[in-house]
């Protein structure tokens, strides 16, 4: 096997907040392949944004790292030094935001913004320009250098995160982390940027860390995914076998809540019923017990660790 | 089921501040016609799904009927009587009876008053609806679901799906015939998702609302809504029984974009609709069919002139010379 691009280990990140410590990241297992796409999926409040924030290590000042590693490339990104892990920042890892507008500079024109850059390259502005040409044009976009020229509210929704990408890619990353770069635009604009982005991660060769709660976008693109909830990682696997035969309780009731697998029109879906526990007061045992069908004595007393081979669960009632 | 909300040929045009580059281009519109043209029925007791992506002018659509946007024409009936204008060209609706529902929650709740405050602020300004407003919010916070500690929170103590509640409770607080809902579960998880729109159905059957649901997301509109339209570049290209439509796109963008709608289903390998080229600015608005720069089944009639409303015993209407068989 080879080694991972990403290989988070056992990572736990807490939040010092007035109510207390608040418990963001519990103990999260998680690999990347090279060239593979990742989808992370959980509800608003599960840790997905944390954990990329620790990934990149741009996280807010009150959060703490309790303990485990992340290594990238054989690193171990929690003890680079801020100018390492500076470095690293768009050259070995970048990054697509969600909303293409905010991310990109309004008073700036899409050809300085690009070349911009690119100011760790000793070349002339003309070469970078041209290499801004070049990428526009792989993510599909007609008449870069006419495009160069203009700003972005000039740009469509669908053009403007494709300019994104491209910027990201521009420094050939080993990994791409999109953080639901999908969720401002129409479905026929959303199929085709997945179809790009794997497309061009094919093309590039780059691992993709997929961020989303479209559960067809990550159906669709992902490789694997990884189900987290409560600040813990409840499943992994392949894409296929965690949407086809999902083990964890968790993932089963995400599935059945989505609207789109539902056949018969409906005027009730179906929700999870209770509430995320509060991460300040943990429950003992699983974290996902108040809300589970078919929790077992055990739950209640000892939580579950991550258990499989290649499609693991956190979940006791699996393990037996 | 009584008429509620009529539109006919609605439109809403911006002027576009001039400048340098207005003067130096000639053939640079002056204006931009965001809704251009829409006409809708809804009826108590039903919802319609407007769906088009970002820009499309579902949101100015929204604002124009709340007379929050300028209407350039059109004809607009609410409960059998006509709307009157405003002399800056915006809709006088009655405010009390049309409720809205930002897209942005959090944006829409004063970030410095309590829920409490938030909520009790139509009784004050409408003071028939509630003889005992602090009960009034209350029992609003109930209908949507809220213990009554959320009263003393303030907006950044809510989360998205707790601030969505609390916008829609403050909506019904006026007690409105039409809501009028924009983008209701942006941002939401599927389940919370559900528990809004559930909670939006249960209510319109209690109450017998009518709801205008404006989306992106396609999923929901088989579900909750009866009558859906689908809207490009400030037309409503395609409109007609949710049922109908989805069973039978008969416009290239309905079809386009109920194909391309991601699916968990791995076994139906999707037959997509590939789709060439970019959305054209409102500002550059193509002649002839808007859409026919990205259509494929385009002809050269597309480019010369729009296509009338063609429909299907009136429960299913489009735009389009080509329709789909």
């Amino acid at each position: 096997m080879t080694s991972p691009v990403l290989d988070v280990r056992r990572l736990s990140v807490s939040y010092q907040t007035g109510r207390g410590t608040l418990r963001a990241l519990r103990n999260v297992n998680m690999t990347v392949q090279p060239g593979r796409i990742v989808g992370i999926v959980g509800e608003s409040g599960c840790g997905k944004s944390t954990l990329i924030s620790t990934i990149i290590r741009l996280l807010a000042p009150n959060a703490r790292i309790d303990g485990g590693s992340i290594e990238f490339m054989g690193r171990d990104l929690l003890s680079l030094e801020s100018e390492a892990m500076r470095a690293l920042r768009g050259d070995g890892i970048s990054m697509v935001f969600q909303d293409p507008m905010t991310s990109l500079n309004p008073v700036m024109t899409i050809g300085r913004q690009m070349t911009d850059i690119q100011h760790r390259d000793n070349r002339s502005r003309a070469d970078k320009l041209a290499r801004a040409a070049r990428l526009l044009e792989r993510v599909g976009i007609a008449d870069p250098a006419e495009q160069l020229k203009r700003y972005p509210h000039h740009l469509s929704g669908g053009m403007r995160q494709r300019v994104a990408i491209a910027m990201a890619l521009m420094t050939e990353p080993a990994l791409l982390i999109a953080d639901e770069p999908t969720t401002a635009l129409d479905a026929t604009l959303e199929v085709q940027i997945i179809h790009r982005l794997r497309q061009l991660q094919q093309d590039f060769g780059c691992a993709v860390l997929f961020i989303s709660h479209h559960l067809g976008v990550i159906a669709e693109l992902c490789d694997e995914v990884v189900v987290m909830y409560a600040g813990e990682v409840v499943e992994t696997g392949s894409t296929r076998e965690v949407f086809l035969a999902p083990r964890h309780p968790y993932t089963r009731k995400l599935l059945e809540c989505d609207p789109g697998r539902i056949e018969e029109s409906t005027r009730h879906l179906p929700v999870i019923a209770g509430k995320l526990p509060d991460l300040v007061d943990l429950p003992k045992g699983c974290v996902f017990r108040s809300r589970c069908d078919e929790s077992i004595d055990i739950c209640a007393r000892k939580p579950p660790e991550l258990e499989g081979d290649d499609h693991c669960a956190a979940c006791h009632v699996v393990g037996q | 089921m009584s008429e509620l909300l009529k539109v006919r040929d609605l439109r809403v045009r911006y002027p576009v501040a001039g400048g340098i580059a207005a003067m130096l281009d000639r053939n640079r519109p002056s204006y931009v016609d965001v809704v251009h043209g829409v006409s809708l029925d809804i009826a108590r007791g039903e919802t319609l799904a407007v769906v088009g992506e970002s820009g499309s002018g579902k949101t100015t659509l929204a604002m124009a009927l709340c007379g929050l946007a300028p209407v350039l024409a059109g004809d607009v009936r609410f409960d059998g009587a006509a709307m009157s204008k405003a002399r800056d060209q915006h809709l006088r609706p009655d405010r009390r009876r049309i409720a809205l529902m930002f897209q942005d929650p959090v944006g829409s709740l004063s970030p410095r008053m309590t829920v409490r405050r938030l909520l009790s602020e139509p009784f004050r300004i409408y003071s028939e609806l509630s003889q005992d407003p602090d009960r009034s919010v209350l029992e609003l916070l109930s209908m949507v679901g809220l213990s009554s500690d959320f009263a003393d929170r303030y907006p950044h103590q809510l989360s998205g799906g707790q601030a969505r509640r609390v916008c829609l409770a403050r909506a019904l607080a006026q007690k409105p015939d039409l809501l009028i809902a924009d983008e209701p579960t942006a941002g939401l998880d599927v389940s919370i998702q559900g528990e809004v729109l559930n909670l939006l159905s249960d209510l319109q059957q209690e109450l017998g609302l009518g709801i205008m649901i404006i989306t992106h997301n396609l999923n929901i509109v088989r579900h909750v809504a009866e009558q859906m339209a689908i809207m490009y570049l400030g037309r409503f290209v395609e409109q007609g029984l949710s049922e109908l439509v989805f069973q039978h796109p008969r416009h290239p963008y309905t079809a386009a974009l109920l194909a391309a709608n991601p699916s968990t289903n791995f076994d139906v390998v999707p037959e997509r609709i590939e789709l060439t080229g970019e959305i054209p600015g409102l500002l550059q608005r193509p002649a002839g069919c808007e859409f026919h720069n990205r259509c494929p089944r385009v002809q050269p009639k597309c480019r010369a002139s729009f296509p009338d409303r063609q429909s299907s015993n009136g429960k299913q209407g489009w735009n389009c010379f080509h329709p789909l068989p």
